[in-house]
């Protein structure tokens, strides 16, 4: 869609018409414009700034010390450890709710008696706050009382007594963080599907594809693009998500075996109140995120057609 | 018909089918489910093992303590202040601003656009020390307004991105041909772009609730006065009373549930033409 197609300007007029047309369209976006830079790009910014800063959180001094922060953070072995123990959360729910996405929209994508009902199940992990959800899990998998390891106790298999214990406690995080965002996967994959020309079904058919075929042959490649940008927005929410490991593990004793780097940055801005640590934490994970944007749109870039994007 | 014959050979048999329907339906249903029957179980019961799948007799008794004995419904009302001003700035904001970004041609539209992407994607941790050290900076620690402010740091970006794909959606030449009937800009706004936008609108703006509904992280570090705090950081501390009330805490949880409930009932008509048009990122 290039700029001329899809602007209102009526048939070529003077150029003062379009003057005046483009600053409408200023005017327009103003406010949002002032408001993102205010609460979102600003704050980014004073951050990276802050980070070169030894600065309690609470009050009002500071001082420079350079790139002291990042010096001790990577000399830091805890930072490591954070670091690795988010990258298995992320790797294993990213995944997982890739593939759950998938199957479920898959299943989601047919008409059957109930489908517009079963949507709306399927959604609904996705809108529930992520506290309750929290909680909600910790109840299913107590030590004591949970329904889900006693279900599981049922099965001839050797099961761990204790979920919440330190040797599985991050398997019940990435579980729970399937379920709770998996749904994001599955509506972007339906959507998608939604738009995917029957006819392309038909060619596979007639030339004797099966199902297994068609899948990997002529779902799979449409797929290939709402699927990786997917990946890249899951892999950097999940990288980041404090409030699930956080809620999880606090108050337990195994809070210690899911301490991701998120967690790790709250607890040195808020529990140590290190705000120039905290903030440098903050910007490594800005730093991976902008190396994860910028790799995926050197590899992928977008398409023309998106140019005005 | 001839075509119906070969429409009825299906991909996937009946039974596999089904099964397939059965299992998302309980791995999403399930927590749900237990956590309802979990609210209306006694105490006794709640802790009885084997645990019971369908309760033996129904109690109202976490309900009961959860309106008598807490402040729910201050929590309540906050969340409600707090996401309705929050969606209210977000939505007028990002309804006139993503509506300027499809329609006017002006430097910088593809900067803002940009900008809008890369702010979307930030996740709310990188703006936590900044906006907390803000927010004390400009005395909007312990305030509703500050909260608020504070979400539009994710929302607005997000609003923006979806509300754009929503208008791209609309075929701008339905209002060219308004314009060409008589109408004027304002005309062709009311009666051809709003009436077609509006499921988008409405769904963004559900969306743009939800997300300052479910926030957690910014009400921990910004409310510490107990009337002040929202649902979220209330129920967290149900968690750090002497005995852990595990009936309370799910009967807090259905409670909180309902509203996301209700909404989605609602929407759910424009959910899906938001599914069909590919414009929905939430």
């Amino acid at each position: 869609m290039s700029v001329r197609a899809d602007t209102l300007v009526l048939p070529p007029r003077r150029s003062t018409r379009r003057r005046n047309q483009a600053l409408i369209g200023v005017g327009l976006v103003l406010p949002s414009v002032a408001l993102v830079l205010a609460f979102t790009i600003f704050p980014v910014a004073y951050n990276v700034w802050l980070g070169f800063y030894a600065k309690h959180s609470l009050r009002a001094t500071s001082t420079w010390v350079g790139v002291g922060n990042y010096v001790q953070i990577f000399a830091d072995p805890d930072f490591w450890r954070s670091t690795w123990l988010a990258t298995v959360y992320a790797v294993g729910s990213t995944a997982l709710q890739i593939l759950a996405g998938v199957a479920g929209a898959l299943i989601l994508h047919q008409r059957f008696a109930g489908c517009d009902f079963l949507r709306g199940v399927a959604l609904f992990p996705y809108m529930i706050p992520t506290v309750i959800a929290v909680f909600v899990w910790r109840w299913l998998m107590n030590d004591l009382y949970g329904v889900i390891p006693h279900m599981l106790s049922a099965l001839p298999i050797p099961v761990p007594e204790a979920w919440l214990s330190h040797g599985t406690i991050m398997w019940v995080l990435i579980i729970l963080s399937v379920w709770t965002f998996f749904p994001f996967v599955l509506v972007n994959v339906l959507a998608r599907l939604q738009t995917i020309p029957p006819e392309l079904y038909d060619a596979a058919r007639v030339d004797g594809a099966s199902v297994l075929r068609q899948f990997f042959h002529v779902t799979l490649p449409q797929l290939k693009n709402v699927l990786l940008i997917v990946l890249l927005l899951r892999g950097i929410w999940m990288f980041t998500k404090f409030d699930v490991p956080w809620l999880l593990g606090f108050g337990g004793g195994a809070g210690e075996a899911i301490r991701t780097l998120p967690v790790f940055t709250y607890q040195r801005s808020f529990t140590y109140y290190q705000a120039g640590m905290g903030a440098a934490l903050s910007n490594v994970m800005l730093a991976l995120l902008l190396m994860a944007v910028t790799i995926y749109f050197v590899a992928f870039p977008p398409a023309e057609d998106d140019n005005d994007a | 018909m001839p075509d119906r014959g070969r429409r009825r050979a299906r991909p996937v048999p009946w039974a596999a089918a089904w099964t397939l329907r059965l299992g998302l339906f309980a791995f999403c249903a399930f927590p749900l489910y237990w956590m309802v029957v979990s609210s209306f179980k006694a105490s006794h019961e709640l802790l009885a093992s084997p645990p019971t799948f369908w309760p033996h007799e129904w109690e109202l008794r976490a309900y009961r303590k959860l309106f008598y004995e807490t402040n729910f419904w201050t929590y309540f009302q906050n969340t409600i202040i707090v996401s309705a001003v929050t969606t209210l700035i977000v939505l007028v904001a990002g309804v006139i601003g993503a509506y300027s970004l499809t329609r006017y041609a002006f430097r910088g539209r593809t900067l803002v656009a940009r900008v809008t992407l890369l702010a979307y994607m930030f996740p709310p941790i990188i703006m936590l020390v900044p906006l907390f050290l803000l927010a004390r900076e400009l005395g909007l620690v312990n305030s509703l307004l500050g909260l608020a402010l504070t979400y539009i740091s994710f929302s607005l970006p997000y609003a923006l991105w979806i509300l754009r794909a929503f208008f791209q959606s609309i075929p701008v030449e339905l209002e060219h041909a308004a314009l060409i009937d008589g109408a004027n800009r304002a005309q062709a706004l009311t009666y051809v772009v709003m009436p077609l936008a509006l499921p988008g609108i409405i769904a963004t703006s559900i969306f743009t609730f939800i997300v300052a509904w479910n926030d957690f992280l910014f009400a921990l570090v910004l409310i510490g006065k107990d009337e002040l705090k929202t649902l979220a950081i209330g129920i967290n501390e149900f968690f750090h009373m002497a005995v852990v009330d595990w009936g309370l805490i799910m009967a807090a949880g259905v409670m909180v549930t309902i509203p996301a409930l209700i909404f989605f009932v609602a929407i759910q008509r424009y959910l899906i033409a938001g599914w069909g048009a590919g414009g929905m990122k939430g």
